[in-house]
């Protein structure tokens, strides 16, 4: 065991766990943040998916010990009110259906748009299909993609 | 738990008898709670106006949290915002009343039952403010919320729960003409999308309780094994794990890993040493089981149909032809693994659980624990996909145990690899399709003999049960093979049942995608054999239309004819299909009957490499007649969904055991679909005013055939098991 710190959502965080405890585990069971979901442990399914700065991050893929000093936004951070152009088009398509990969899909989503405003649909899938949602929201998924690129456009 | 087959083809075909007889039964809760009107079981009305509905099947994606509550709304006159759910628990208030999510039924078994509950609150509440202001109930209306009489005075029902409770209940309240419908055929987005993407809602995963501690289970590697001796001290040794208990009662035995947070659990589990007893299954091999399952062609198998003399058809047909079809094991893989977390003391339990069986889970705790059904707390919490494994609870005990033999509250989680390589599978079977043609290349024999293994649950017959030849014909099983809705003149279906060690269960559409696949590509095989349009030849085969009557079930031709000469049009089908020359292009045809309720039929368009290296899928039209549908945005989410969950299975899905083990553990190597190869789908709407059947299941089963009758109009090639591969398809 032993002390780290990471700054989730923008509040600092003191943590005592193992040092190769993944960064999943230690924001669902230490700090209760159950909004990024485990879904393969592997990386391979992108529900764990949260931000690293910029950078999409599978949270799973991360001991906390190469995360310590380190500032990450969740989907419960994302946007004060839930109103990211992201999860503003979710809404607007009806993405969810059973609901649980969303928030690693809209992780990722967001991502991709700060990278590539004006992304393309090969690009989206490009970026997309690592992850996976078992009742197969994907179309609604890009076009909500598409649908919150052009509203943050307009911002 | 143990259904045999005929409780279960009812608990799934005849959803909506569990809440007639609810409702038969209704509870006035206005002894225990003063100040609430509740005409029974689903619905409280507050003083502070608060309308609340308990929501009796589980959310898995489906909708039922929308479209239950737009059904008793609609009814109720309340603005759907105003509703406030909650999920009903098993035990007391719900007791006898089905809380089981399985068959498509959720939405339409509840619909009459829900409308009916609605109605009859809004009856009492327009009496009771009758009574109030003294005028006959016949000048007060109720809208939105309030009673109106016709001065224009109102009253909200908050204000008239108190008094409402207190009348006695209408006989036959009436239902609200379709026609004045606010809410029900529009389309409706999902209540639960804002928490969903802001990642506030709760799924079994989810659920924290103070003072909880954390577990994972090493299950036997081999189907029916069991721990022999194990060394627990390696484990304990790992920093905060603190117990390791033997696990009884979960799908297979093994050990229960507790520790302060998952990952140390995870540690600790892989820091066991456990001897394993092999156990009756250890020897298993699909491969050799498909070919047992051919081998059992050779019997004669159970009578499931029987129509004219194919004997004599065949020996008098100028031609014939056959074919012999495979569907491999399957896994569920919901994104959301096995879960539960359990709270047992001396004097009672409370369990969290993502599950489709509440009510029965519940019954099982009651036995095992010996506690009354109000000190056994079941809530049922959003589930991160079901399709059929949910509807065991082998989870549910496991946790349930561990937290009594730790006396602590416990979370057991699965990894994806133990529930890939745990589940109640998909059974793998086969299909022999063979067929005979007069002179004039009529079809004038059809056989179907289909062979594979009872669902787990059915458990083993009773001995009256061995006595009837005719128990599956009775049950109408299998479906898709027994339904089979064409017109032949002579017609002979047989099932094989062979046992298999491989705990199986309900796999989204159940029997129907692999009895589907192999008739609706045998129907492709005779058009293109004796040179008939595959969608045409359909049609012939639905002629003369009406109903074809099959014990309990009365299949509309004439609405399948209808579904598909919406689908010729709207699918552009006797337009050429224009692509690249580069690319060899196909389009294909299937169509299926869903219980005699819900009537689809598909075109899936593919394109092929020249040299068959790779092939896509670019385009699937879906028609669909299943009565009157309740949110048209709801059901166009289903299709996608099950056109996805259909082309998994197609493209990739296959279980393979290996020495009793099941080979594939991660979405790597049971690959479900991903955005890159999804085509676009197109959903056509009959409209209509038939009972509504479910949709959740429906649109798989044609999706299989559609794409390998596809790639036979681009190629020639006919592809006869599952998962189509490039691989295959240059091999062929």
């Amino acid at each position: 065991m032993a002390l780290f710190r990471i700054k989730v959502n923008g509040t600092e965080h003191r943590i005592n766990v193992a040092p190769d405890t993944p960064l999943l585990w230690v924001l669902r069971d230490s700090l209760g943040l159950t909004g990024t979901k485990y879904g393969c442990g592997v990386g391979v399914c992108g529900a764990c998916t949260i931000h690293d700065g910029k950078e999409a991050l599978r949270s799973c893929q991360l001991p906390i010990a190469d995360a310590s000093g380190k500032s990450f936004v969740t989907i419960e951070g994302l946007s004060a009110t839930g109103n990211h152009p992201c999860q503003r088009a979710w809404l607007e398509e009806d993405v969810s259906q059973c609901g649980y990969c969303q928030a690693g899909m809209i992780m990722t989503a967001a991502a991709l748009l700060q990278k590539k405003p004006n992304a393309s649909d090969a690009e989206i899938d490009d970026a997309m299909s690592d992850s996976v949602c078992r009742c197969g929201t994907y179309l609604r998924m890009r076009r909500a993609i598409h649908r919150a690129a052009s509203e943050a456009r307009k911002l | 738990m143990k259904l045999n087959r005929r409780q279960f083809v009812q608990s799934t075909a005849v959803a909506g008898a569990g809440l007639v007889i609810a409702f038969r039964f209704p509870e006035v809760l206005s002894n225990t709670e003063p100040a609430v009107f509740g005409p029974n079981a689903y619905i409280r009305i507050s003083s502070d106006n608060v309308v609340t509905l308990s929501i009796t099947r589980s959310e898995m994606g489906q909708g039922v949290r929308t479209n239950l509550p737009a059904t008793l709304a609609e009814e109720l006159e309340v603005e759907l915002s105003k509703v406030k759910l909650d999920q009903a628990m098993p035990g007391v208030r719900f007791k006898g009343i089905r809380l089981r999510t399985s068959g498509s039924g959720s939405s339409s078994g509840t619909f009459m039952a829900l409308r009916r509950a609605g109605a009859t609150a809004r009856e009492m509440l327009i009496s009771a403010a009758a009574q109030e202001w003294n005028v006959d109930r016949s000048s007060c209306r109720a809208e939105l919320g309030f009673v109106i009489d016709k001065t224009g005075r109102k009253l909200s029902y908050g204000k008239l729960a108190a008094a409402a409770a207190k009348l006695p209940l209408p006989e036959n309240p009436p239902l609200k003409d379709a026609k004045n419908f606010r809410l029900l055929g529009k389309p409706l987005k999902r209540i639960d999308g804002p928490a969903i993407v802001r990642g506030q809602a709760t799924y079994g995963f989810d659920v924290r309780v103070p003072g909880m501690l954390f577990a994972v289970m090493e299950r036997s590697p081999y189907l029916g094994g069991k721990v022999s001796s194990f060394d627990a001290r390696k484990a304990l040794a790992v920093a905060g794990v603190r117990h390791v208990v033997p696990i009884q009662t979960g799908i297979f035995t093994g050990l229960a890993v507790v520790a302060d947070n998952t990952w140390a659990a995870l540690k600790g589990r892989e820091a066991l040493e456990i001897k394993w007893e092999k156990g009756p299954g250890s020897e298993f091999d699909s491969e050799q089981f498909l070919t047992k399952l051919q081998s059992a062609f050779s019997e004669e198998g159970f009578p499931i149909r029987r129509e004219g003399d194919t004997a004599t058809a065949l020996k008098n047909s100028a031609s014939r032809i056959a074919a012999v079809y495979e569907y491999p094991f399957q896994a569920h893989a919901p994104l959301e693994t096995m879960n539960c977390t359990a709270d047992v003391r001396s004097n009672s339990c409370e369990v969290w659980a993502p599950t489709q069986t509440p009510d029965t889970a519940h019954a099982d705790i009651m036995k095992t624990l010996k506690l009354p059904a109000e000190s056994v707390k079941l809530h049922t919490t959003m589930l991160g996909g079901g399709f059929g494994r949910r509807l065991f609870s082998d989870y549910v005990y496991e946790a349930v145990e561990l937290s009594q033999a730790i006396g602590k509250p416990v979370q057991l989680v699965w990894t994806r690899s133990d529930d890939m390589r745990n589940g109640f599978f998909h059974p793998a079977s086969v299909e022999q399709l063979s067929a005979g043609f007069d002179a004039g290349k009529r079809v004038t024999a059809w056989l179907h003999k289909s062979a594979g293994s009872d669902l787990s649950m059915f458990g083993p017959p009773t001995e009256e049960e061995k006595k009837d030849v005719d128990r599956y014909a009775k049950d109408g099983s299998p479906w898709g093979a027994y339904d089979n809705p064409y017109n032949f003149s002579s017609m002979k279906v047989d099932y094989v049942p062979v046992d298999s060690p491989v705990p199986s269960g309900p796999w989204r559409a159940v029997e129907y995608p692999a009895r589907v696949f192999a008739r609706e590509s045998f129907v492709d095989e005779i058009a293109h054999v004796s040179g008939q349009d595959p969608l045409q030849f359909r049609l012939d085969l639905l002629q003369p239309g009406g109903i074809l009557t099959l014990g309990t079930r009365k299949l509309d031709r004439t609405r399948m004819i209808r579904v598909l000469e919406l689908l010729r049009g709207k699918s552009g089908w006797t337009k050429p299909l224009v692509g690249s020359d580069k690319r060899l292009w196909g389009r294909g045809v299937a169509l299926n009957i869903y219980h005699a309720g819900s009537y689809v039929a598909q075109v899936a368009e593919v394109s092929v490499a020249r040299d068959f290296s790779d092939f896509r899928i670019h385009r699937i039209c879906c028609a669909v007649d299943c009565g009157f549908v309740i949110n048209p945005a709801g059901l166009e989410g289903q299709v996608e969904s099950g056109i996805t969950w259909g082309l998994s299975a197609t493209l990739h899905g296959k279980i393979d055991f290996r020495s009793g083990r099941a080979q594939q553990g991660t979405y790597e190597d049971f690959r479900v679909l991903r955005m890159n190869e999804m085509p676009n789908i197109e959903t056509y709407l009959i409209p209509s005013s038939e009972r509504p059947e479910g949709f959740g299941e429906h649109p798989v089963p044609p999706v299989a055939p559609a794409v390998a009758n596809a790639l036979f109009a681009a190629t020639g090639k006919r592809m006869r098991s599952l998962p189509i591969t490039p691989e295959k398809l240059m091999k062929t």
